[in-house]
Parts: structure tokens; sequence; C-alpha cells
């Protein structure tokens, strides 16, 4: 009979410990999921604007334009990068 | 990365088998033999076998290894129905899936000495992204046919011009951070571990890192399925 008491203790115990446990991982995994990309995504985003305008200057106009594409594909990249932390934002605080 | 001895290509160069000195050799054959491959199909063998031997005879009071695999399927599970909702969730389920385990199973490896992780070679990790990527694009033309064109088109029709390539950029930037993350992280790992090996292999110093090592491989492989589900929602969603 007592022991019974015991092990029902210790399995509330147990769960309620759980239960805490995988809510602050959970909320842990969330928030890096969330925002530990944000780096990773803003330089992405800027290699590919700026790879995309320097391929127009080099290889598509052969050098005729040369600095132009290039600043135009940094500035659309920057922005782009931008963007991507801007919707990260929205849809934090959609949730 | 070299490293010091990895078992599978000692096996196969023992039979005979070209095994390249690069990173991706010249030939069909030692391309085929690059240690990224083998030890690829090494996971995938490994995930094959550990699941017929656990889930061989389905019990209605399940025992060790099949308890295990109850509790992992139900959480993702769990976790793609809070997040995908119910129908995408049923149609995706088995390669999001795949996808985590083949990662987390990947990644942990590479832990081992004498194995190394596939993830740690850009080619496994850009194919894996590809997949994700085009899936994507599927998803949101089968949900909401010529419409999800609207998602690249910005909020107003005047600003076209300047939002299309804002939005096709940080679309393409989608392929090339979640393959670089995923690779980056465990080829760094790898790369720290193989070093300190060499250098104090005997007085324990990759012991620390290979802590932080199980940490690394289980958040990468769970960012990486936390991002997957996060765009295939978006572009199931109708554009505002």
């Amino acid at each position: 009979m007592l022991s019974g008491l015991i092990d029902y203790d210790t399995v509330v115990l147990r769960t309620k410990v759980g239960t805490k446990m995988s809510k602050m991982s959970k909320e842990m995994i969330h928030l890096l999921g969330n925002y530990g990309h944000i780096g990773f995504t803003f330089v992405a985003a800027i290699f590919i604007g700026m790879g995309g305008g320097i391929y127009l200057d080099q290889k598509v106009f052969d050098d005729r334009t040369t600095p132009w594409f290039t600043f135009i594909g940094l500035a659309f990249g920057i922005a782009a990068g931008f963007k991507s932390l801007f919707d990260i934002l929205k849809q934090q605080n959609k949730e | 990365m070299e490293h010091p001895i990895l078992f599978i290509s000692i096996i196969l160069e023992k039979l005979g088998l070209p095994i390249p000195h690069g990173p991706v050799g010249n030939g069909l054959v030692e391309q085929l033999c690059a240690p990224y491959m083998t030890y690829t199909w090494f996971t995938m063998i490994f995930l094959v076998v550990v699941g017929k031997m656990t889930l061989g005879n389905l019990e209605m009071v399940p025992g060790k290894g099949q308890n295990f695999w109850e509790i992992l399927i139900g959480g993702m599970e769990n976790f793609f129905l809070e997040n995908m909702g119910r129908e995408l969730t049923d149609k995706l389920f088995p390669m999001i899936a795949t996808f985590a385990l083949y990662i987390a199973v990947a990644n942990l490896i590479g832990l081992i000495p004498g194995f190394m992780s596939p993830t740690s070679s850009i080619n496994t990790t850009l194919a894996l992204t590809i997949i994700v990527w085009l899936t994507h694009h599927i998803i949101g033309f089968r949900a909401n046919g010529f419409a999800y064109l609207k998602h690249f088109l910005g909020p107003m029709p005047i600003l076209i011009p300047l939002m299309l390539p804002i939005e096709l950029i940080s679309n393409f930037a989608r392929l090339l951070s979640l393959s670089i993350r995923l690779f980056g992280n465990i080829m760094a790992k790898e790369t720290l571990l193989g070093i300190l090996f060499m250098l104090a292999g005997a007085f324990f110093a990759p012991l620390p890192i290979m802590i932080l090592g199980v940490l690394v491989s289980l958040v990468q492989a769970m960012v990486f399925v936390l991002l997957t589900v996060v765009y295939f929602t978006q572009s199931n969603e109708h554009a505002h």
C-alpha cells in the first residue's frame, strides 16, 4: 500500500520534471530554428545578389558595363537580406 | 579533410577498388567509392537494419526497441502537426522524417573514430537542400496554382520591378544558406576533431569537442527539419 503511494508520487514528480524539461528544450529548439539562420541567410542573399551582378557585368555584357551591374546587384542583395530579416520578424509576430 | 583511418575505404582498397585521393574521384567507380558516398550507404544500411531488427514483429505491448521508435516517430508527428497542419503532415511526413533520421545519424557517426559524416561534404547537403527547395515550389504550385507567383511580386503592383529581384534573391538564398549551414557546422566539427586527434589524441584532447559535437549534430538536424517545415508551410499559404 505504502510502496504503491510512493511509486505514484515519484511517477507524478517524474512526469512533472519531464514536461518541464521538454517544454524548455522545445522553446529552445524553436528559438534556434527561427533565429539561428539569420546570419547565414543575410550573407547568402548578399552573395547571390552581388554574384548575379558580377555575372551580368563580366559574362553577359563583356565588361562594357563593368561597375554598374555589380553595384546594382549588391544593392538588391542587401535589400533582399533585410527583407529576409523582416520576414523572420513578421513570422515570429504572427505566432 | 583527410581522416586518420576510414575503415570502409580500407576494406574497399583491400578488395581492389579504386579509392580517390582527392575529395572526389575521376572515373565513375572512383566517384562511387568516395568516402562520403560509402558512408552514406553505411548510414542507409544502418537505418534499414536497425529498423528491421527493432520493428520486425510489431506487438500490442511494445518492447524496448518498439517503444523507442514510437516515442521518436510520435514526437516528430506531433511537431509537424503543430506547424504544418493535418493535410501537409499526412502528405510529407515520410520524406521529412526520413531526412531528420538520416541527417541525425549521418552527423552523429562522425564522432566515432574510423567513421566520417557524409554531411561534411557539400555534395550531400546540397543534394538534400535541392530536394527540399524543389519540393517547396511544387507544393506551392499544387496548392495555389499560378497564384503562387504572387508570392514573388510583393504587396503592390507598382513595386513589382523592385520586389521581384529581391524576392528571387532571397528565395535563392534559402538554397545557399540551408546547405552551407549544415555543411559548415559538420565540416568544422570533423576538421577540429581530426586536428585535435592528430595533435594530442593520447591526452583525450578531442573529448570536450566530442561532447559539443553531439549537441551540434542534433541541433543542426533539428534546424534543417524545422526550416524545411517552415518553407513548406509558407509556400502552401495563399499570397497576401
